[in-house]
């Protein structure tokens, strides 16, 4: 037996599975970018709506992804492929390293300091500290992925990458969301001295889940850097930020489709209304706000409940 | 090791530098139902709390099997078997009612760090048991038909059922409970009453702090009366009952209500 929300995810995938053959170039972009700002999201939300942290630095750990894959393979001469890996780890033992002394701070203070850590990593890029991330330009002619002879170069080929890399991510967030990984985030998230009292320690969950959401934030942005060939800081910066954790509030923090609701207003709306000029923007603002008035917990709230159905017998 | 699995030594706890436990001492037996009583503001709860690791207390031991335990972190307190309720109650209000039992389970879980991202075998197996250990508890303390309830929209009285099957998960050996009476109605103490004796039955310690006389009286074994963060009066109910500094401090205690 499926449920609605099943049935509705099951067309959706069909739909998105199918999009590339109905559309234009310029549309099948759009469509890669909604699908890598969907995985960011979702990472982000691993950070800020499961553990509860209030994190709006993550733009850096999809930036670090980015430009792992971009100075490996540009700098370097690595090939694509090999770039993954390391565009996966780079970010999780940075966020091991910039989370481990911030991770205690009460939420405001928290915001603030991951704000500060993004600040100083686009000075960084723009500064071209260590010589290899081509400063305000960034870094251009990044390859395309390329396995047994066959050249991945096509905007379908981005989109169905993308569309893998989402997938691997949704799988992912499922199976957090199963374990006591991603229960204990809750916990914590809803009341922190009732889950130490249960035995959780606030410190490792929390770490846990900034260092996952680095990882699949970098595995983001090394896709989108092979999509655009390109990489500048100002696709990084707290403005980004500021989006990511935006969704996740709009759309509805720990909602699955919630966070895809989120990505698609604040990243695809605004291509569809595009003749509409920066005009367009004021209508996100006006529906940000609203949101929060109306609908505080989000579009498509967060439901509890999901408990294996032999605990569901007695339920009236 | 001695017969008391939890010893108090001269505990003092302090706040801006004023004393809110003072020069405290107690020790529990192990299977024991023990009681603490004191008027409001005596320092009953901050004594859990430094019990739980929520507080460090200034001066004094808390050996816990005779080991000192003063200082550790609440959750390496739940890992050693000390278990908490909330005076006032501390539930994940958004969460089922199942969901929060399954928090207790924590401690007893065995999945890996890499069960967050990816499955086995072992983590089936992991899952399946702690959700049928919630099973049993729900079914303990009649909360089956509410498993998928959020905690938070349920009665007083049901939420105090949960919190207690939510410590009871982890399965203590020392079962704290703060005011658990608070809030109920007579049925509902009546069978709480019960629902200790059985839990006492199981082999678990427990410590409770209680204003009901009568549930107090009936319950517990051995009873410390704190006032002003110190102990006043120690003994067996009947004996605590009819001690007249006991009566004398309630009574100080009553009028100091009237004038507020
Ligand atoms: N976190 C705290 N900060 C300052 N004072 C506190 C704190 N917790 C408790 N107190 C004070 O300690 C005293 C004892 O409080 P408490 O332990 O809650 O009493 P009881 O549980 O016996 O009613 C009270 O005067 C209370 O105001
Ligand atoms: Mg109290």
């Amino acid at each position: 037996m499926m449920t609605k929300t099943s049935m509705i995810a099951l067309v959706l995938l069909i739909f998105m599975g199918f999009f590339p053959m109905f559309v234009d170039s310029a549309w099948l972009a759009v469509g890669t970018t909604f699908l890598v700002f969907s995985v960011v999201a979702f990472s982000q939300d691993i950070i800020l709506g499961r553990a509860g942290v209030f994190h709006m630095g993550h733009a850096l750990f999809f930036g670090l992804g980015a430009y792992t894959t971009a100075i490996l393979n540009v700098q370097f001469g690595w090939p694509i492929l090999a770039t993954w890996a390391p565009s996966v780890l780079i970010p999780m033992v940075c966020a091991f390293l910039l989370a481990g002394p911030i991770i205690h701070l009460k939420g405001d203070y928290l915001l603030v300091a991951t704000i500060g850590f993004n600040i100083i990593f686009i000075q960084i890029l723009e500064n071209d500290v260590f010589g290899l991330t081509g400063g305000p330009n960034g870094i251009f002619g990044i390859d395309i992925v390329r396995l047994f002879g066959i050249q991945f170069a096509s905007q379908t080929y981005m989109y169905y990458m993308a569309f893998i890399l989402l997938g691997i991510t949704l799988f992912i967030m499922r199976n957090l969301d199963k374990s006591k990984f991603g229960r204990a985030m809750f916990y914590i998230n809803k009341d922190e001295i009732a889950a130490q009292s249960m035995g959780i320690s606030i410190r490792y969950y929390k770490l846990y889940a900034f260092i996952l959401g680095a990882g699949i934030a970098g595995a983001a942005g090394s896709m989108f850097s092979v999509q655009y060939s390109a990489v500048s800081p100002e696709a990084f910066n707290v403005t980004q930020s500021i989006m990511f954790f935006t969704i996740v509030l709009v759309g509805g923090s720990a909602s699955l489709p919630g966070v895809l609701i989120g990505t698609f207003i604040m990243f695809v709306l605004p291509e569809v209304f595009r003749e509409f000029a920066t005009a367009r923007y004021l209508v996100f603002g006006l529906a940000m706000i609203l949101t929060m008035i109306l609908r505080p917990r989000g579009i498509w709230p967060v439901k509890f409940g999901n408990i294996p159905s032999f605990l569901k017998k007695d339920v009236k | 090791m001695s017969e008391y699995i939890l010893e108090i030594k001269h505990v003092s706890k302090y706040f801006h530098g004023l004393v809110a436990i003072n020069d405290l001492s107690m020790k529990v037996k192990k299977g024991q139902i023990y009681g603490i009583i004191g008027p409001n503001g005596a320092g009953k709860t901050t004594l859990f709390n430094c019990i739980t690791g929520i507080y460090t207390p200034e001066e004094g031991q808390i050996l816990w099997k005779g080991k000192e335990i003063k200082g550790t972190t609440p959750f390496k307190i739940a890992e050693l078997g000390i278990l908490r309720t909330f005076q006032t109650i501390r539930l994940f209000a958004e969460m089922s009612v199942a969901e929060n039992i399954m928090s207790g389970r924590h401690i007893k879980s065995k999945q890996k760090w890499y069960n967050g991202i990816i499955h086995t075998p072992a983590y089936y197996k992991d899952e399946k048991e702690n959700w049928e250990k919630v099973g049993e508890l729900m079914d303990f303390f009649n909360l089956s038909e509410y498993a998928t309830i959020p905690a938070g929209d349920l009665s007083y009285g049901i939420q105090r059922r949960i919190e207690m099957a939510r410590a009871l998960a982890a399965e203590p050996e020392l079962l704290i409970l703060d005011e658990p009476a608070a809030g109920l109605n007579e049925n509902e103490t009546l069978e709480l009453t019960q629902t200790i004796l059985k839990i006492q039955a199981m082999g678990v310690t427990i410590m409770m702090i209680e204003h009901d006389m009568e549930m107090v009286m009936s319950l517990t074994e051995y009873i410390t009366v704190i006032n002003f963060g110190a102990r006043i009066s120690a003994g067996l109910p009947a004996f605590v009952q009819d001690d007249p500094v006991v009566v004398e401090a309630y009574i100080g205690s009553d009028e100091e209500d009237e004038h507020e």
